[in-house]
């Protein structure tokens, strides 16, 4: 794809007088590409010197001593076209002939035209700034020379195109433009098979060549593509076909390249599994792939470290699931609401702890807080009380579990949204469980008595 | 007795019941040896809990692993590392660590130094991830994430009967 771009680009330089890449690293790039065969009389290698050169040739490039060839393309590409269609013996081509016959027509017209360019040039005189560019595409002749192994030069057409003077210079444009026309069918891959490699890119190269006018740009990059078997397609990613100058560029999932090929599909199967794992993972709203990455491996830690959480709480210990409330606190807190309902609970449910534990007085302000809520709303209450990693309980299974837990492990973790208990979750043994007893008895009789009465009916959120 | 398990369990309403069912029962192992051996939990406050905390973890991890089965990379390269951990347990620590290193280096996709990316953060997560490449990783991961969040479910639920 590099080479082959670069080539491209510095033929492209080489029709500007102020050329900007050496001639020596287009020499290298020729040298490299090509393993043409540079046997051609010096006729010929002028030839498809021409040849090459006006096939890149942007019809806005600054071709100073031939601005009638800096025609655009579809003005003339209409009536050129029709001309040149009936000149060739396949059927009259269309945008959606097979490339195939684009191709061979492409070719034909080429070397004609080149041959016209020749001519013209020999006779008037006229292309001094062809000839110079003729001479800087010295190495070019290697591509030409491929072009040539297919070719056979066609005289009779000759004199049908002949329009003399910088008419064929124009007419070498046109008839790239027809080729351009013709070869715009994207399906052309099998067509392709028929030429040797370095024909299909030489071919690939023509037809992008000719293409450059940005009005066919669209049309242009599927045919080049699908000519192109080596890594010239630059990708499929290639943006607008239609960008400047000479890179020939594939167009979105038009590469033939077996590599790019490859690299789409993995592409793809990597994009769908992402958005299976978007399903699975909470908070998935992200569109770029990096940050749903993150927010998939911070899901995965959270997990890894519920479980470890829920194994410790087996064992009731305070002390083990303490220095494990600051974390689920502080990096849990917003994932554990939107994640699973159980982890969230959970969460909240320590964070209860840890705070119930360190001050009674904040206990008995929720309580107060509580009751109030009740008053007014029961399902705020409870939201609330859930918030804060408690919830109600009717005081009968209040000491119910509290004499069971007693003498069984230290009561752990009560998950809040499962029972209607209220506890403060910690307190290593019963004695506090039975505190918390007496102190929702207290807790405002108003309150209280309303808890007792509606905590049967209170149903689990 | 362990394969009339496995088919009784095979088709039992998915991953759920299998890991459920496998995991209360390692459960009561796990706890009938801390009995056996601790009395009751208050015995050693720190690091008699701390083992138990581990062996329950390890538990569920491993009921988790042989419920999925060895279709998944990743449950196959858990039960791996469960195995032979439980194995060089016996053996000594030491002997352990270096075996572990080898393990790893070995499975380890090629070890370039640099900035550790978001794959590879992701394959240290998820089980037997060093020898997987990104496609196949986050296939992986799906399904890990998936059993992940049916253990803490099964588990949560656990923990509320237990406690009532």
């Amino acid at each position: 794809m590099r080479p082959c771009s670069r080539e491209m680009q510095g033929m492209n330089s080489l029709l500007n007088p102020s050329s900007q890449i050496p001639l020596q690293d287009l020499q290298n790039q020729q040298i490299q590409n090509s393993h043409f065969d540079p046997n051609l009389s010096s006729n010929e290698d002028f030839l498809e010197q021409m040849l090459s050169s006006c096939s890149w040739a942007d019809p806005k490039s600054p071709w100073d001593l031939n601005p009638p060839t800096n025609l655009p393309f579809p003005t003339n590409n209409s009536s050129s076209s029709a001309k040149h269609r009936d000149l060739f013996n396949e059927t009259p081509s269309s945008n959606s002939d097979s490339n195939n016959v684009g191709f061979r027509n492409s070719f034909d017209e080429s070397v004609i035209l080149a041959s016209k360019l020749r001519q013209h040039q020999i006779s008037c005189g006229n292309g001094a700034a062809v000839s110079d560019a003729a001479k800087m595409m010295l190495p070019q002749q290697l591509l030409m020379a491929v072009a040539r192994g297919g070719l056979s030069l066609n005289d009779d057409i000759d004199g049908s195109l002949s329009q003399g003077g910088d008419g064929s210079i124009q007419g070498l444009f046109n008839g790239f433009g027809a080729g351009s026309m013709n070869g715009t069918d994207g399906a052309s891959n099998q067509s392709m098979q028929h030429f040797n490699h370095p024909q299909a890119r030489l071919a690939a190269v023509l037809q992008g060549g000719a293409m450059q006018s940005p009005n066919l740009g669209a049309h242009g990059a599927p045919a080049t593509t699908a000519v192109m078997n080596q890594p010239q397609a630059s990708g499929s990613n290639g943006g607008a076909p239609a960008q400047p100058r000479q890179r020939v560029r594939a167009r979105r999932g038009q590469a033939t390249d077996p590599h790019s090929i490859a690299e789409r599909l993995r592409r793809e199967r990597i994009a769908e599994r992402m958005k299976a794992l978007q399903e699975l993972v909470p908070n998935a709203n992200k569109t770029d792939k990096a940050s749903m990455l993150d927010e998939i491996i911070d899901y995965v830690k959270f997990l890894q470290l519920q479980v470890k959480v829920l194994s410790m709480s087996r064992l009731g210990g305070a002390a083990a699931v303490a220095p494990l409330v600051a974390d689920m606190s502080s990096e849990a807190g917003g994932d554990c609401i939107q994640a699973n309902d159980n982890g969230g609970s959970l969460a909240r449910t320590t964070n209860g702890n840890q705070t119930a534990s360190t001050n009674d007085n904040s206990l008995t302000v929720t309580e107060h807080q509580v009751a109030k809520m009740m008053e007014e709303d029961m399902g705020t209450a409870m939201q609330y009380l859930q918030g804060k990693g408690l919830c109600l309980m009717p005081i009968s299974l209040a000491t119910a579990i509290s004499t069971a837990t007693c003498h069984n492990r230290t009561s752990g973790i009560i998950n809040s949204h499962a029972h209607l208990h209220q506890s403060n979750g910690e307190g290593p043994t019963s004695p506090s469980m039975s505190v918390l007893t007496v102190q929702s008895m207290t807790m405002g009789n108003g309150g209280g008595d309303g808890v007792a009465k509606d905590a049967a009916s209170v149903s689990k959120p | 007795m362990a394969s009339k398990h496995t088919i009784a369990t095979r088709h039992a309403q998915g991953i759920r019941a299998r890991f459920a069912s496998r995991f209360l029962r390692s459960l009561l192992r796990v706890r009938r040896s801390s009995n056996r051996f601790g009395g009751s939990q208050s015995n050693d406050e720190g690091i008699g809990k701390r083992i138990r905390t581990d062996r329950i973890k390890i538990a569920a991890y491993a009921a988790m692993a042989r419920a999925v089965g060895p279709r998944r990379t990743w449950s196959r390269a858990l039960l791996f590392k469960l195995r032979n951990r439980a194995r060089i347990h016996g053996v000594s620590r030491k002997r352990c660590l270096v075996s572990e290193k080898k393990r790893v280096t070995r499975n380890k996709v090629v070890a370039i130094s640099r900035e550790p990316s978001r794959a590879d953060t992701l394959r240290k997560l998820v089980p037997g991830g060093d020898s997987m490449d990104t496609c196949v990783l986050l296939e992986e991961t799906a399904h890990y994430i998936k059993c992940l969040a049916t253990q803490v479910t099964v588990m949560q639920s656990i923990a509320d009967r237990l406690l009532l």
